[in-house]
């Protein structure tokens, strides 16, 4: 018998509630799930492209500094890439090729004297907003699929494996619990690789820019930030853990999950450039030369990591010199065409994205940054990630307390 | 529907709903089987076995208690709540040791009995001391600190044990807590049961296949067979044979004793030999008066006695005779069915 053993004795202490219940267990979910090696390393590296955007918020920032702004919007204009990292590039091209933002477009038609420094505010937060956006939709949004394939498959299904689950239900923890415990490990998770470094990216533009009132005129970028974590969070955890739900291997769970982001992207490219090439052919048939070639320009499927407009001959068309100046602007983003579209620059509406829980996830995220606000671009994704979030609630509330029903 | 035999003590009506666990009339059904047919028993304070062959409906007797399954038909109340409408209230009041071996891969014996207090609402810091003193109290020693899944049975099976007890619950339910224990461990497993019950005031309801736990720890035993309750009460009353009579054990020419006592008007049969010592059961109890004759007989046909006192039937003859009489009084009812088309 251990010197110190007292025996057994009464407790009377003040018992904690649910939420302590929900935070225990995803606490003790998040220490288990960082126990790997691979994790570990997975969550650093995803901090990497953080680095390369805050070099593009830094150069951003330091051409207002030095009073380069209007020298950029030539350099856009002329198609020049502008800092030697070509995203802040493709974003500003777009953002001070003559397009100049609505309220001060409307200022300058009313009469009213140019302010220079209010068109400095307002480009600043289109710019801000087209990188936050850029980063949460392309780098952060592949990696998070890779963070949750790597510690979802395993959460339900190793406790129906190892019949963990008699430790929770034979102790005052609900289905609801158990379920927001557990998807609170991955929202952490999540929101360590998507909407902090984001923060941080925000919070470094500000120290970066001359004055720290660029805080209060970004003041709902953070907040969008946040939104659009949330909504990559919520259909993608739910969706994991009710493949992890549905079987004690989580070897199975874990194909599941990679086999339908797979799936729903080939599903996706493939109709989207059987859109594309229709779209050509019905250009080529006939319509007018200059709509057709402007078409052809925003009615590409934009699908990312590819170049859309590798089958179009880089040597403009006789009617391309009839084109406006933005379309030259445009034309000189190609090179970083995937950015572009994840920056919501490219207007083209994505009408099979519903079809893939990654695209459809970014539209959402455009929306949330007031990127897309078009209804028929928005609804059908929206909609399909509501669906597989209920879908996904239902079978996790019939599936985690299965086994005490058998 | 079965016939339900209450066991346990019955009181008035205010006693009956304080009590740590009653079920009435309980049928659960899965698919076309009936595994519990109008169950109705009650657990009074102390410790309780439940036995019953495999299959017999303990598990899922078990489990209505808990609140995780749903019932045709019956109530259930633990210490008056009902668990179908506030399953987390009559949780926090319990501490289950379940049959199956469950633990959270990764965590250690401690962070594992540590896990189950925060579960049940302890607050951090009091989760660990309790789990460290519960453990200290379990004699788990130093082996508390390897991951649970690399634990010996027995250990593991401590560890199970001090997070059923940790948060200090009125009611341990506890399936085959005896299982992987080496003799030793398992003598100290049934004395820290009786120090719960006797020291502490928790309700022990043991579901077990070990006998000889039963009959070791138990005050009442509920038998269990085919899904209705076939027997219940205390220990010494199943025990207790049908004509009162007496056990003298001793060494030597017990068959003289037998001659000698028939000789002088007690009646007496010779048991079969067990160990050094043989066996006389005297079939008459021989009263006050009459114990001089007992102890004259066995100077004169010098027997050595070891014991004498009032005999008890074994408790595994108690329980096989249940199980042939629920297997004779379900007959009617199988045939009925096999006959089905």
């Amino acid at each position: 018998m251990p010197l110190h053993d007292v025996g057994y004795r009464a407790w009377t202490g003040r018992r904690l509630g649910s939420a302590a219940t929900v935070a225990v267990i995803a606490w003790t979910g998040i220490k288990l799930a960082w126990t790997s090696r691979w994790l570990r390393r997975l969550v650093f590296f995803a901090w990497s492209p953080a680095l390369v955007f805050a070099t593009s918020f830094f150069a951003f920032e330091q051409a207002i500094d030095e009073g380069r702004l209007a020298n950029m919007r030539e350099a856009a204009r002329a198609g020049r890439n502008l800092d030697g990292v070509g995203m802040l590039g493709t974003v500003l091209a777009d953002t001070l090729s003559g397009q100049r933002p609505a309220a001060i477009a409307g200022r300058a038609a009313r009469g009213g004297k140019a302010d220079p420094q209010a068109e400095i505010a307002v480009t600043r937060r289109i710019v801000w907003s087209r990188l936050l956006l850029a980063f949460m939709r392309v780098p952060q949004a592949v990696l998070l699929a890779v963070v949750i394939g790597l510690v979802a498959p395993t959460l339900v299904s190793r406790d129906l494996r190892a019949k963990a689950w008699l430790v929770y239900f034979t102790r005052p923890v609900g289905r609801l619990e158990y379920l927001l415990g557990k998807a609170t490990i991955l929202a952490a998770l999540v929101s360590a690789i998507t909407v902090l470094p984001a923060l941080i990216l925000w919070f470094l533009g500000v120290l970066v820019s001359p004055s720290v009132w660029v805080a209060v005129d970004t003041w709902d970028l953070p907040l969008k930030a946040v939104a659009a974590s949330l909504a990559l969070a919520v259909p993608t955890v739910l969706l994991a853990l009710a493949y992890s739900s549905l079987t004690a291997e989580s070897r199975i769970a874990s194909f599941a999950w990679f086999a339908t982001w797979a799936a729903c992207w080939i599903a996706h490219s493939s109709l989207a450039t059987a859109d594309a090439i229709a779209a050509v052919r019905a250009a080529d048939a006939g319509a007018a030369p200059v709509v057709a070639d402007r078409e052809r320009l925003e009615r590409r499927p934009g699908s990312w990591g590819e170049d859309p407009f590798a089958d179009i001959d880089e040597t403009p068309p006789a009617t391309a010199r009839q084109l406006p100046d933005a379309q030259v602007a445009v034309g000189a983003s190609r090179r970083f065409r995937w950015l572009a579209k994840a920056a919501g620059i490219d207007t083209s509406i994505d009408r099979w994205a519903w079809l893939s829980p990654y695209h459809a996830l970014g539209v959402v995220q455009a929306w949330i940054f007031g990127m897309e606000t078009r209804p028929q671009a928005v609804l059908p994704s929206l909609v399909s990630l509501v669906v597989i979030s209920a879908v996904s609630i239902a079978v996790l509330l019939n599936r985690i307390d299965a086994p005490t029903r058998a | 529907m079965g016939d339900a035999i209450r066991g346990g003590p019955t009181g008035d009506a205010t006693d009956r709903a304080a009590l740590p666990v009653r079920l009435e009339g309980v049928v659960k059904r899965y698919g076309g089987r009936t595994v519990l047919d109008g169950v109705s028993l009650e657990v009074a304070p102390g410790i309780t076995g439940l036995v019953g062959p495999n299959g017999a409906g303990k598990s899922t007797l078990v489990r209505a208690i808990l609140g995780l399954v749903r019932l045709a038909a019956g109530s259930v109340r633990v210490f008056g709540v009902d668990p179908a409408r506030e399953p987390r209230r009559v949780r926090s009041l319990l501490g289950v040791v379940p049959e199956d071996e469950c633990s959270v891969p990764g965590l250690s014996g401690v962070e594992m009995v540590r896990y189950a207090a925060r579960l049940c609402g302890l607050p951090g810091m009091e989760a660990l001391r309790r789990a460290h003193e519960v453990l200290d109290w379990c004699d788990a020693g130093q082996e508390r600190y390897r991951p649970v899944e690399t634990l010996s049975v027995g250990t593991r099976q401590k560890v199970s044990f001090a997070a059923a007890i940790v948060h200090d619950p009125r009611l341990v339910i506890l399936d085959e807590p005896t299982n992987g224990l080496d003799p030793l461990e398992r003598r100290a497993m049934l004395g820290r049961l009786v120090t719960l019950a006797r020291d502490h005031g928790k309700t022990v309801f043991v579901s077990t296949h070990v006998l000889p736990d039963v009959q070791s720890i138990c005050e009442r035993v509920i038998v269990l067979a085919r899904g209705r309750v076939r027997l219940s009460g205390s220990i010494a009353e199943l025990t207790r044979p049908a004509h009162p009579s007496h056990r003298l054990e001793g060494d030597g020419p017990l068959d003289e004793l037998v001659r000698l006592l028939a000789a002088r008007g007690l009646p007496a049969r010779l048991e079969p030999r067990s160990g050094a010592a043989g066996t006389a059961v005297l079939l008459d109890p021989p009263g006050p008066e009459r114990l001089g004759l007992v102890w004259s007989a066995a100077r004169e046909a010098g027997v050595v006695v070891r014991s004498l006192e009032p005999a008890q039937r074994p408790f595994e003859e108690v329980f096989m005779g249940a199980l042939r009489e629920a297997e004779r009084a379900d007959a009617p009812e199988r045939e009925v069915r096999d006959a089905a088309p």
